[in-house]
């Protein structure tokens, strides 16, 4: 299979809410070391493309695949579903998502959120799991915090704890849902900062952002979604640079 | 102010009432209060944990069976609770004689799975609306990384539950010592049993109820101190820096 | 068909209605209590928000239960001292028996009090303290200004809490059984030693609680509608 080697696959996404489409067949490949970036307006359905790559929304049609394992689904009450809930449980385990909303477990400290789904997910000792979050701390710069519960750290320090939680999972693909825009102007830039070296060192992510510099430096691809629909994709120094659509020209706005 | 004086003292001043034979009654009332009440409390607690995940069940049969359950034991006072369990045990005939022989002749036994279930009722509410409030975003994040649902029942979605309900539970844990006087109704000899005997005996309420509201007042600031550390230990995560 | 209960059925419904008769009446003096309670723990007056202080604490370390049974037996021994002196003053044998029924209301709306005047304390608190300067700039006078602005505003905040010590209170009135009263549950208590049936009196009992707080829960939906206009979006 040609396809074993691609670390995330997905064919065809379809996604309804209430009867209302959200997804109307949204496909992406994202080879080793791809940093491929989503962009579009709010409700083009950017983050629901997302959710569905990691299951937590569940499509209604289409393929998810991890490095050539394809998610099976079932159908039971006329509703699809995954087949098998630990395959799902599997497959997230190996696709780190950071959030919007930093989504840190309050109640543990910040290496212990780092250290949690290594321990009871992947099994790792508390000692092997302790030494990679450390380091993985020390990386974005939060070594000195690792004490701190989240609610005593900034939003640009969550975030950044967020990302060493996600990268504790040694994940081979890292899923970025808006990581920016819950921080205050001046905190984005170190977020932006750990992104653009984990880019740099080779990383497989799929981005969904507004910060469209980021997108422009560092996206090996850009997908601009309209209503559900790729409306324009390409390396960003064509997307961003000469959009072809007049929705995207519009909405990357009159600097272009 | 000399009259008041001349008809309370006494009270306070008759020594016939606190003799060792009455504190001991007392302390014996202490004893079966503090063993019902932390009994009935740590049976609730362990009935509720799973009652209550029943409760945030997607399953509409499960969650509102629970809700039956709690409605009916919070909606109805825990003395009529008491009264049918008690009066079960004693005059139903299948009870009887199904060789509980050890159950009967002790109203303790009925007053603990009264108590018991009362409690577990509230906490079951308690811990369920915890539950609730557990913020989505942490429950998502849990499920992300690839945690089955009872991994991050385990690790994320109770541990962070129960910080929650803490302040909730510590007013149940008051509640149920309080409301744990009527066993004395029941022929038990609670803390309320010894003071209505020393009551009785001396015909003198004051000294008697009033020596008891006292060690009430005294195990219920206890309770509450206790939980005021705890909820200082437990819930300092909240706390900014 | 009936269910036969042994000739019990109209002292069962005697009983509940003193039950009803005493939660309503416990409840009125709870809510006057609790309101004066709640005015003196918000007043400036250093010895008047003490005693407010002292009086929840107290209430709310001791059971029910004992207290009242220190009132109720306590009440009777205070009762005959009061009527000793007025008859040794002025020459008379009289005796007044102390009337538990009494004794009851003024126990539940002394406890229960308590807990409402912490439930009106944070409501006033609640209170927009612009909307309380609006009145007076208006040149409202403090005595209208509570009537017409702040009570009402303070009554949205408070009702669900008062909504949940009313329950609480509802249920209490059953330890009036304990010392000696015929509620509902003293006259089940009775009839089941009597009969040995501990279902069939118990039962219904607590089915009359439970309908008791289905019918003050649809009044507390009409209070809420009342006192949420203005904040749920209903039109005028």
């Amino acid at each position: 299979m040609a396809n074993t080697e691609i670390p995330l696959v997905v064919r065809d996404l379809h996604k309804q809410f209430n009867d209302t489409p959200v997804l109307e067949g949204l496909s992406l490949e994202a080879h080793e070391g791809d940093v491929i970036t989503l962009i579009g307006a709010s409700g083009s359905g950017k983050s629901t493309f997302l959710r569905c790559m990691n299951l937590l929304e569940v499509p209604d049609a289409g393929e998810v695949i991890v490095h050539g394992e394809p998610v099976a689904f079932q159908t039971r009450r006329g509703k699809r579903e995954p087949a098998d809930w630990r395959q799902v449980e599997r497959i997230r385990a190996r696709l780190s998502m950071v959030f919007q909303g930093f989504n840190l477990w309050a109640h543990m400290t910040l290496i212990g959120n780092v250290i949690e789904a290594p321990r009871h997910v992947l099994g790792l000792s508390k000692r092997e799991a302790h030494e990679r979050g450390m380091a993985l701390l020390e990386r974005v710069g939060l070594a000195d915090r690792a004490g701190y519960f989240p609610a005593q750290l900034s939003g640009g320090q969550q975030q950044r704890g967020a990302i060493a939680r996600a990268l504790a999972m040694e994940p081979e693909v890292l899923l970025f849902d808006e990581p920016t825009s819950a921080l205050d102007p001046e905190l984005v830039g170190d977020v932006l900062k750990v992104m653009r070296e984990l880019a740099d060192e080779g990383r497989t992510m799929v981005v969904v952002t507004h910060e469209m510099d980021f997108a422009r430096d560092v996206a090996s691809q850009v997908m601009y979604l309209h209503a559900g629909r790729v409306e324009e994709a390409g390396p960003p120094s064509e997307v961003l640079v000469n959009p072809e659509s007049a929705r995207l020209q519009q909405f990357l706005g009159p600097r272009f | 102010m000399e009259q008041w004086l001349a008809h309370t003292l006494p009270f306070l001043s008759n020594n016939d009432i606190f003799t060792p034979d009455t504190l001991a009654q007392y302390w014996g009332g202490l004893v079966v209060t503090v063993q019902l009440v932390f009994l009935s409390l740590l049976m609730g607690i362990v009935l509720a944990v799973p009652l209550a995940v029943g409760r945030a069940s997607r399953q509409a049969w499960i969650s509102r069976s629970i809700w039956f359950y709690t409605y009916v034991f919070r909606g109805t006072p825990l003395l009529i609770q008491l009264y049918v369990i008690y009066y079960a045990f004693t005059y139903v005939p299948g009870v009887r004689e199904a060789g509980f022989g050890a159950f009967i002749d002790n109203a303790t036994y009925p007053a603990l799975l009264s108590f018991t279930l009362n409690t577990a009722a509230y906490t079951t509410e308690i811990f369920y609306g915890a539950i609730r409030a557990t913020p989505s975003g942490e429950l998502e994040a849990a499920r992300a990384y690839g945690m089955s649902t009872f991994t991050a029942y385990r690790r994320v979605v109770l541990p962070s539950a129960f910080r929650r309900a803490l302040p909730a539970y510590g007013n149940e844990v008051i509640f149920m010592l309080h409301a744990s006087a009527i066993a004395s109704a029941v022929t038990l000899t609670d803390l309320t049993g010894a003071a209505y005997y020393v009551y009785s005996r001396f015909y003198s309420p004051f000294p008697a109820f009033i020596f008891v509201a006292c060690v009430y007042m005294v195990l219920s600031f206890a309770i509450q101190g206790t939980f005021r550390l705890l909820e200082k230990r437990m819930l300092r995560h909240l706390k900014p820096a | 068909m009936m269910i036969n209960l042994h000739g019990y059925g109209p002292r069962l419904l005697d009983g509940a209605l003193l039950t009803a008769e005493l939660a309503v009446l416990s409840l009125l003096l709870a809510l006057v209590i609790g309101l004066l309670v709640a005015t003196a723990k918000l007043t400036r007056s250093g010895p008047l928000r003490a005693m407010g202080t002292l009086y929840t604490t107290v209430i709310r370390g001791v059971p029910d239960l004992v207290m009242m049974m220190l009132m109720v037996y306590g009440g009777q021994i205070l009762m005959n001292m009061a009527v000793d002196h007025v008859n040794a003053l002025i020459g008379t044998n009289a005796f007044i028996e102390f009337n538990p029924f009494a004794a009851g209301v003024v126990t539940l709306g002394i406890i229960y009090g308590a807990y409402m005047s912490e439930t009106f304390r944070g409501a006033f608190l609640a209170v927009d303290s612009g909307q309380i300067e609006a009145a007076r700039a208006y040149g409202m006078s403090g005595w209208l200004t509570f009537r017409r602005v702040r009570f009402p505003l303070m009554m949205r905040h408070a009702l669900p809490g008062l909504n949940n010590n009313w329950m609480v209170l509802l249920k209490s009135t059953a330890l009036v059984s304990i010392i000696g009263l015929s509620d509902m549950v003293h006259v089940a208590d009775q009839a089941t030693k009597a009969t040995h049936r501990p279902f069939l009196f118990m039962v219904p009992v607590g089915l009359g609680y439970l309908a008791m707080t289905a019918i003050s829960e649809l009044i507390v939906r009409y209070l809420k509608r009342t006192f949420d206009v203005g904040f749920d979006g209903r039109q005028a």
